[in-house]
């Protein structure tokens, strides 16, 4: 697992230097989002953190296997922590209507991001919360929201950054940035913000 | 006499507004659905009158003076709600009744249901009740009222998103998206009790619940594959089952009649709406003409004959087409449609001075109704089923 990672970063690192921003034009496999509730339900110790789920509902095992370490996701950003919404505050993705492509204009803001976790180990995560204009209808936009975070936290995860650090959050059009009901209202609502988590 | 019989003779008199009432087997003039109906409402007074009006007008009935009228309703609503049917010409009503018990709102909503039953012989839904979201500055709540909009009560009282609520069948819980613990999470909320548990919070995104006619299945928006995918689970919680594996978005989940297809939205270059088992298997397009653009929010008529949907990215436009796909009618502006129990009338979300109403829509006539607005802005109504 960690080799996969290690080499991950590398092939990131290279990607990035050459600035070949391919990786988003070409279809990939979904990847997988860390499961920490499948994790507890096979009696792993890290439910002893509290990452449960009240309801005693757990999921299924998927045909997907992830590539990733669960370890620690459950704790980070179930467990106590800050949340700092200015860290990556200008960072701010912005997509083109009713589209989840990363545009090529969006790519150094993720690489910025990328760094960040790379050139670091404290052990922090991300909330990726995906956003919507409010031209569409609501349960539409709640899955477009949805993958538009999925899109940069696939992203992210090619450049490198360890999946368990990274968490998706849909809005649909009900965060705007922007109130107004114009083209220069939506542009800015069309949106993946960050949040960055620190545990306590 | 079969309604079917009823209706051939209804199409030779076509026209004739005044047909005497029969004794015994009465041959009733039944109007084609798209047709206005002339109906004069005399002798009631206060709320009795204006819910008579209301609801039906909103069945595609004009409401005139007794000398233009096809049928006339007349009666009292001095201590309770009583009155008669007759239709115009004739000298002995259809029937008289008389309601006791609950209030005058609900006596008036049960004597529109028995008119409405007899001039358009369908179901009955003016005793029914809507759940929607209501947003009154950064907060949303659900909100059950009565299909009118009057006596609206807030079941939630989190200070947080919601979205989507839905009806369990039967009436008596809701489910409904809560970001109230930071993420998505789709909880089941007993009305009688209050009691609320999460029934499903997977890691990624839960929402769009949508429980199966039957009351046995749930249909739902799971992320937890890595992208937004269709599953179904049983009512009572357990394994949720992977329909759909795109790679794109799936959204907005509605059941067939039968609690065995589920329409939902996918997106392969623009939303479209396609049909899938609720076993899996391979979904097929619900192929359409006459309408462009993204298509979602499919709502499937309980008599299983037609889908309404919203089409359009901004500017939206209701539109009904039959369920196994054809030429699709585009009805009024606005989004978000839900069949009513009697598959005539659809309640829906309009946007109007970025302000969002609901409506009534019927169906055949096109006419539209705003229901009671409240000070918040009201959106994605389902209507109890």
């Amino acid at each position: 697992m960690k080799n996969v990672n290690l080499l991950g970063t590398f092939l990131a690192g290279i990607v990035m230097l050459s600035g070949v921003t391919g990786c988003q034009h070409k279809p990939v496999a979904p990847t997988p989002i860390p499961d920490w509730a499948q994790k507890s339900a096979t009696g792993d110790h890290s439910q002893d953190n509290g990452a449960t789920l009240p309801n005693g509902n757990q999921p299924s095992a998927t045909t997907e296997t992830s590539p990733v370490d669960y370890a620690k996701y459950g704790p980070l950003f179930d467990g106590p922590h800050n949340e700092d919404r200015d860290k990556f505050k200008d960072d701010t993705v912005y997509f083109d209507f009713d589209s989840s492509t990363i545009k090529p204009s969006e790519e150094a803001k993720l690489g910025e991001i990328a760094n960040y976790f790379k050139n670091n180990d404290k052990f922090e995560g991300l909330i990726i919360e995906g956003n919507c204009d409010e031209r569409g209808t609501e349960k539409y936009n709640l899955s477009l929201g949805e993958r538009r975070a999925l899109a940069v936290r696939e992203y992210l995860h090619n450049l490198g950054v360890d999946d368990h650090r990274l968490k998706t959050v849909t809005y649909g059009a009900s965060r705007p940035a922007d109130p107004g009901h114009d083209e220069s209202a939506w542009r800015k609502n069309r949106r993946d913000e960050f949040v960055l988590v620190t545990p306590k | 006499m079969n309604t079917q019989l009823r209706r051939i003779l209804a199409l030779f008199l076509l026209g004739a507004c005044a047909v005497p009432a029969m004794a015994d087997d009465v041959i009733k003039i039944v109007k084609p659905a798209t047709q206005l109906i002339r109906v004069a409402v005399t002798g009631f007074s206060g709320e009795a009158e204006s819910v008579l009006d209301f609801d039906l007008s909103v069945l595609g009935m004009e409401i005139t003076t007794p000398d233009k009228a096809e049928f006339v309703v007349a009666g009292h609503s001095n201590g309770r709600v009583e009155g008669s049917l007759t239709p115009a010409g004739s000298d002995h009503p259809l029937w008289t009744k008389g309601f006791t018990g609950g209030t005058t709102r609900t006596q008036a909503h049960a004597l529109a249901n028995d008119i409405v039953k007899e001039i358009r012989q369908t179901p009955p839904i003016f005793l029914g009740k809507i759940v929607f979201r209501l947003q009154e500055g950064a907060s949303t709540e659900v909100c059950v009222s009565d299909f009118d909009g009057f006596n609206p009560t807030v079941v939630t009282r989190d200070g947080a998103l919601v979205s989507g609520p839905t009806w369990i069948p039967g009436g008596g819980g809701l489910l409904y998206t809560s970001w109230k613990n930071g993420d998505t999470q789709i909880l089941k909320h007993n009305l009688s009790t209050g009691a609320r548990s999460i029934f499903a919070g997977y890691p990624g995104a839960n929402f769009s619940p949508e429980v199966s006619p039957d009351g046995q299945k749930v249909a739902m928006i799971l992320s937890k594959s890595g992208s937004p995918n269709l599953y179904v689970s049983d009512i009572d919680g357990g394994e949720p089952r992977q329909l759909t594996r795109t790679r794109d978005e799936d959204s907005s989940p509605c059941w067939g009649p039968d609690s065995r297809e589920i329409c939902f939205v996918c997106r392969s270059g623009r939303a479209q709406l396609q049909i899938i088992s609720a076993d899996g298997g391979q979904a097929r397009p619900l192929r359409l003409a006459g309408v462009f653009g993204n298509l979602t929010s499919p709502d499937w008529s309980p008599d299983g004959k037609q889908i309404a949907f919203t089409s359009g990215s901004g500017s939206f436009t209701i539109c009904v087409a039959p369920a196994e796909g054809g030429e699709a009618q585009r009805l009024v502006a606005g989004e978000d449609p839900c069949w009513a129990p009697n598959s005539r009338t659809i309640i829906f979300c309009r946007r109007a001075n970025n302000k969002r109403t609901l409506c009534l829509l019927d169906v055949p006539t096109k006419h539209v109704k705003d229901i009671r607005q409240l000070s918040g802005n009201c959106s994605e109504p389902s209507w109890a089923r």
